[in-house]
């Protein structure tokens, strides 16, 4: 094994050097966890609002339900996933299983809950009366909708930014349903997972530099939309 | 300022009560209620006697046990009524809710439709609140709120507006130019309904006064304690209270 600073320098080197595998296992990433945020998010958000401002019967036990399904691990949603989508699954036919689409639904599996979670908490954090009142002055309940979404927008951004950090560096789900194929489904967790074992560290080392940037903008971001919503509603 | 082909909405039957079985409690009994344009009618009653209550049933937030609405063109359920009731009765909480961002914004999402700028500008105007127009509205002091509440009504035009405690926590200016408005808005035919534990607020305005009382109606002259200077405690043994 080479020596630790070679090994980090080689990382930059490669990170700098536009390696083009490197380059591409990030943009395999970005790409599937972007698809699966917006295709999430829209659902997610309206699901947030009805359980924060619609009363039925079973609202309660939905909640609840969401909140549970924050706290089960990737690993249970892969498996959970793979079950329905392998030959003999329930879904086997749809031939899902090893494609990005299978990482795409693994990773709106996993983002859902944070998603209806943090937005419905958002759309929680104002009042009622703040519904009323937008229900008053707007004609419709479409922009009613819009001006309660632009009052909690920061809670509902700090729903994205979450979710969006949740799946882009998780591998549980995305090993088991992509099947970690080069320039195909290998993203940046399961090539981390795969070059460490395999012992080649460099190109760990490079992807994880991305990761924690990642998470570092995602956090730097996050705490000045909270600050920002906390000055706003003083 | 009312184009609307309705002048009065009468109310009938209206009880409401709020918990269950052993715990339940009749705030609203069989009460009925007439709102006609341009009269201003003051409903006075103790804390807890249902006046929120009483005022948030009318303008189809909450809804009732039950209750009949006669509009003079037809009779509906409160169910039927709810969507005529939301657009035409507008409630002004006592401290109305402002949305983040400027006053401008606030009334910008009163308005739909054409000229919403000259509508915009003429109501800060009409509110005396011109030199308000870029503030964030979540600052205001509570009188400046309610003024913004009373030009998004005024932008709104409803047939009628309910007003819950509106001058409470007001000094005696802001209280005068909330009434101006209000006389304002009788003229141009609405109907005014001012919940109030102070009789002795807006006799510039009213025309009748109801009182709350166990849940019913009850029809006050409207009396007032002329004698008494506006900023003397009428409890002279109990100074500082309040
Ligand atoms: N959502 C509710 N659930 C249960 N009880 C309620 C609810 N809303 C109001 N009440 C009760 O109904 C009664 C009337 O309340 P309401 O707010 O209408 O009185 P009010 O006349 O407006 O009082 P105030 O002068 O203090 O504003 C009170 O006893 C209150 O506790
Ligand atoms: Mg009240």
């Amino acid at each position: 094994m080479e020596s630790l600073d070679a090994t980090i320098w080689k990382a930059i080197t490669l990170l700098f050097s536009g390696d083009k595998e490197l380059w591409n296992i990030i943009g395999i990433s970005f790409q599937i966890s972007t698809s699966a945020i917006l295709l999430a998010l829209l659902p997610a958000v309206l699901l947030g609002f009805v359980l924060a401002y619609a009363h039925f019967p079973g609202r309660r036990f939905l909640i609840s339900v969401f909140n549970t399904l924050l706290a089960v691990p990737a690993v249970v949603v892969g498996l959970t996933l793979y079950i329905l989508l392998s030959r003999q699954g329930p879904l086997g036919e749809w031939k899902l299983l090893f494609t990005q689409t299978a990482m795409i639904l693994g990773q709106i599996t996993l983002s859902f809950p944070i998603l209806v979670a943090m937005s419905h908490s958002a759309f929680q954090s104002a009042e009622i009366r703040a519904w009323d009142t937008a229900r008053t002055l707007a004609g419709s309940p479409i922009r009613s909708f819009f001006i309660i979404m632009r009052e909690v927008r920061f809670g509902l951004l700090s729903a994205l930014l979450a979710a969006y950090g949740r799946i882009i560096a998780e591998v549980g789900a995305s090993m088991m349903l992509g099947g970690n194929i080069l320039h195909y489904t290998r993203n940046i967790p399961t090539a981390i997972a795969l070059e460490t074992s395999k012992g080649d560290f460099a190109q760990g080392i490079a992807l994880g530099i991305i990761l924690v940037s990642m998470a570092f903008l995602l956090t730097i971001t996050l705490q000045t939309i909270q600050g920002r919503g906390a000055l706003a509603h003083e | 300022m009312n184009n609307s082909p309705i002048s009065q909405i009468q109310f009938s039957g209206i009880t409401k009560s709020f918990g269950k079985r052993k715990g339940k409690k009749l705030i609203i009994n069989d009460l009925d209620i007439t709102l006609t344009g341009g009269e201003c009618t003051l409903l006075t009653g103790k804390n807890g006697s249902g006046k929120s209550t009483l005022l948030r049933i009318l303008s189809g937030l909450i809804k009732p046990d039950s209750a009949t609405i006669n509009t003079g063109l037809q009779s509906l359920s409160w169910k039927q009524a709810r969507k005529l009731l939301r657009k035409q009765v507008m409630y002004l909480y006592q401290e109305p809710y402002m949305f983040d961002g400027s006053v401008r914004r606030n009334l910008l999402y009163a308005v739909s439709g054409a000229n919403a700028k000259q509508r915009i500008n003429r109501a800060l105007q009409w509110a005396d609140l011109e030199h308000r127009a870029e503030t964030e509205a979540k600052c205001l002091s509570g009188g400046e709120k309610q003024r913004v509440a009373l030009a998004q009504a005024w932008l709104k035009q409803p047939l009628v507006l309910l007003l819950d405690e509106p001058t409470s926590n007001m000094d005696d200016y802001s209280r005068h130019i909330t009434e101006d408005l209000l006389l304002s808005f009788k003229k141009s035919g609405t109907a005014l309904l001012v919940a109030s534990h102070d009789p002795n607020h807006f006799y510039r305005v009213t025309d009748n006064n109801l009182s709350l009382i166990h849940g019913e109606l009850i029809n006050k002259p409207i009396e007032l304690n002329t004698d008494l200077p506006n900023n003397v405690s009428p409890f002279p043994n109990k100074l500082g209270q309040h």
